[in-house]
């Protein structure tokens, strides 16, 4: 049974990465308007926004530590808060700045947190393989981490999920794979790409558990995963697990959405799994006050992030050329070593 | 409308239902002044907000003058140039 | 410039999108076992407006949304082309290459080759390409390089809306496979504005335009830039700039990179004795090493200088000043050329 404090660690994580999306689409629009210039304004590029899809984020990552790995998508910033990313260095690698987690060079498709083991690609299902690998890590290590990759429901047809898939269960490796199912990959219904009826069906031609979870309800998310997490853990093997989210600002911004029907974009606006779990905090006992102080605190993070990144320095153009190798380009010694070799002539 | 009676005026024929904002920029136009064009021809692409429209020539006849240029912002209703019917 | 063997003055204008896609549409019309298959190309038009207006006149049967896979649509359209069809099929980004590498490399390029030419793939592969908006390392690539590469792939690149349409003509009728680049830069797409320079006045009926041939898109004397996609407008630009200080630089723009003309630019580097090579792809091993390369073997003798910019061998990166610091601008460009003078 998840506790009070779980539900009130989830309920921050989810009204923290909303706020975070909501703002984010503020500043985003900012020198877009009233002509959308994709490279105008402080945050400039593709932006994907998650809102809709925080409770597959909070359910998940609710259960895992530092030392977990998680692999997240073009679509990552919900997962990197519950994962516990620095949220302020985060925030100043969207705005392209120096002090930002990739120096300003990876942006908010790529971002990269060791300390708390989170990255991402914007490459679809090209998560799945090296979330796989941490898996693999872990148990040729002996240690009891596991990994989590996120994948949209559009990347089940994708070779490296499903590549991804086989080689974590014939490995047993300690991986859960969690599909964010929003319905729509890009303009494409999922009933257009795929027979099967959900993405966690996908599972069964690898021998491994497969789990849908038909709405986003954090709770709901906390169980399925719970299970999965610990299966792994256990070292029991991988887990598929598909979670029904809601795309609530497009595909990016700027995406029209003219291929989406109203009633549609109308019904995932409705849903709403952040007033879902206030009610169930509500029914265990925690009073409104109580959830606004939280919710007030979250926002007030998101803030402080985004007025910290907004103060840190762009970087120095010259940084461009720097960061290719960790070691120097000559490689990791400068000396060769002087050996005799025989017959080295004929 | 304009009271010129010998000239059309192109504008945006219907703004679009989803569209907040009165106002909208022009991305391209396609014919330049002087030249003639066909009713129903594309003109030009608007932008409003995110979605992009081709406005139609009105009629057959000649663009004698173009009023918003390419990057102008202009609001709902506006003249973006006119067609001297043939 | 090619468009000047035309007498009837063209008045209408398009973007690059729009005479491509015109292209497509007449070749769809004329030929029915020509169809299109991509990501978001139905409903949507293309991310990149690439197919806008198909699906109406097409339905989907022809213009045909696909799954997120690229091997399955790619490797589908190679199998499609050696039945005889004529497929396009779109890479959204071309950054998306690597998932579908195996068709594009080992299958699509080498089959008629293996075959000793008893198997033709007349499949052309569309893909954007490019930065400059600030979509960083996975999204903004072009890999010129890539694909001109491997041997068995044409590979095109067009810069104004009347090549796009004759090149997609040509590459639509032509019976090897055939890469088709377009830089999202230069389509004309609302949100992402154009320079000057890529909408120009495109016949109505069809033309094409046979791969191999360079264009001279600006004549001079000091020295000759080549270059491709979005930097032929920086070129442009800069020879204009240029012209104000006295230097005369003549502007080649490729085209296509195989077949490759190189007698155009051996001649212009003859007349100018001076070479920038100007790419948006990364520069070891890649276009510019090429182009330098081809010509010293021609005639070593009428090098004076030589210039490459291109991305200097990093990924591309996402803050603004630091993809402004590796995409070669107006600016390198004249300070490349200033170099060779």
């Amino acid at each position: 049974m998840v506790s009070v404090s779980e539900l009130q660690e989830m309920y921050v994580d989810m009204v923290t990465a909303r706020h975070y999306e909501e703002r984010l689409q503020e500043e985003y629009l900012e020198g877009k308007q009233p002509a959308f210039d994709i490279s105008a304004g402080p945050i400039p590029g593709e932006l994907h926004l998650a809102a809709g899809h925080e409770a597959a984020a909070a359910g998940v990552c609710q259960h895992l530590r530092d030392d977990d790995a998680v692999t997240a998508t073009h679509r990552p910033h919900h997962v990197a808060i519950a994962k516990g990313v620095d949220l302020e260095r985060m925030t100043a690698e969207i705005f392209g700045r120096e002090t930002g987690l990739g120096k300003g060079k990876g942006g908010h498709m790529h971002l990269f947190d060791p300390d708390v083991n989170f990255a991402c690609s914007g490459i679809i299902a090209e998560g799945c393989p090296p979330a796989a690998g941490a898996g693999l890590a872990a148990k040729k290590r002996n240690t009891d981490s596991v990994a989590v990759a996120y994948l949209g429901e559009g990347a089940i047809d994708q070779g490296a999920f499903l590549e991804s898939l086989n080689f974590a269960a014939v490995h047993d490796l300690p991986v859960v794979f969690v599909i964010e199912d929003n319905d729509w990959a890009i303009s494409m219904p999922k009933d257009r790409v795929t027979d099967v009826e959900n993405g966690a069906q996908r599972a069964g031609g690898f021998d491994m558990p497969g789990v849908r979870v038909d709405h986003d309800d954090a709770v709901a998310i906390y169980d399925a995963a719970k299970e999965a997490i610990g299966r792994a853990r256990d070292r029991n093997g991988p887990t598929l697990i598909e979670v029904q989210v809601h795309r609530r600002m497009g595909h990016f911004m700027g995406d029209p959405e003219s291929y989406r029907p109203e009633e549609d974009q109308e019904a995932a606006a409705e849903r709403d799994s952040i007033a879902r779990l206030e009610a169930d905090l509500q029914s265990h006992g925690v009073d409104e006050e109580t959830i606004e102080e939280l919710r007030d605190d979250a926002h007030e993070r998101v803030e402080d992030a985004i007025d910290f990144a907004k103060d840190q320095p762009e970087p120095d153009p010259s940084a461009a050329h720097e960061d290719m190798f960790v070691n120097p380009p000559s490689g990791v010694t400068d000396t060769e070593p002087e050996y005799d070799l025989a017959g080295g002539d004929d | 409308m304009s009271g010129d009676t010998d000239r059309v005026e192109v504008t945006v024929g219907e703004w679009p239902d989803d569209a907040d904002s009165d106002e909208g920029v022009v991305v391209n136009w396609f014919t330049r002044e002087g030249a003639s064009v066909t009713e129903g021809e594309s003109l030009c692409e608007v932008q409003i907000e995110k979605v992009s429209l081709d406005v139609l020539a009105p009629a057959d006849g000649t663009l004698v003058e173009v009023v918003c240029g390419e990057d102008d912002e202009f609001a709902r209703g506006d003249t973006l140039a006119w067609v001297s019917p043939a | 410039m090619a468009q000047k063997e035309h007498s009837k003055v063209i008045e209408r204008e398009l973007t690059m999108s729009r005479a491509m896609v015109e292209a497509i549409a007449h070749e769809m019309r004329e030929n029915e076992e020509v169809f299109y298959m991509g990501e978001d190309v139905a409903d949507y038009g293309g991310i990149f407006d690439s197919t806008q207006g198909l699906l109406d006149e097409f339905g989907y049967d022809r213009i045909m949304d696909v799954p997120i896979s690229e091997t399955a649509y790619l490797g589908a359209a190679v199998g499609a082309a050696q039945e005889g069809m004529r497929p396009i099929a779109e890479l959204m980004f071309v950054d998306f290459f690597g998932v579908a590498m195996d068709q594009i490399y080992n299958q699509m390029a080498k089959n008629t080759y293996m075959s000793g030419g008893n198997v033709s793939v007349p499949l052309v592969l569309t893909a954007a390409v490019g930065g400059t908006y600030n979509d960083a390392a996975q999204h903004s690539q072009t890999l010129y390089g890539t694909f001109a590469h491997v041997p068995g792939l044409k590979v095109v690149v067009p810069s104004t809306a009347y090549d796009a349409k004759g090149l997609m003509h040509n590459a639509i009728r032509d019976d090897d496979p055939v890469m088709y680049m377009f830089h999202k830069r230069l389509m004309g797409i609302g949100w992402l504005p154009a320079p000057d320079g890529p909408k120009t006045p495109v016949p109505e009926e069809d033309y094409t335009i046979p791969f191999g041939s360079a264009d001279v898109k600006r004549e001079g004397d000091d020295v000759t830039i080549v270059t491709l996609g979005l930097h032929v407008h920086r070129a442009l630009e800069a020879a204009e700039s240029l012209a104000d200080d006295g230097v005369s630089a003549e502007v080649v723009d490729l085209r296509s990179l195989v077949p490759l003309d190189t007698d155009t630019v051996v001649e212009s580097v003859e007349k100018t004795g001076n070479l920038v090579v100007v790419d948006e792809d990364y520069r070891s091993f890649g276009v510019t090493g090429e182009i330098v390369a081809s010509v010293a073997e021609e005639n070593l003798g009428a090098l004076d200088n030589v210039e490459r910019l291109a991305i200097p061998d990093v990924p591309i990166p996402y803050s603004r000043p630091l993809e402004n610091e590796v995409v070669p601008d107006v600016a390198d460009i004249e300070a490349a050329v200033e170099r060779t003078q």
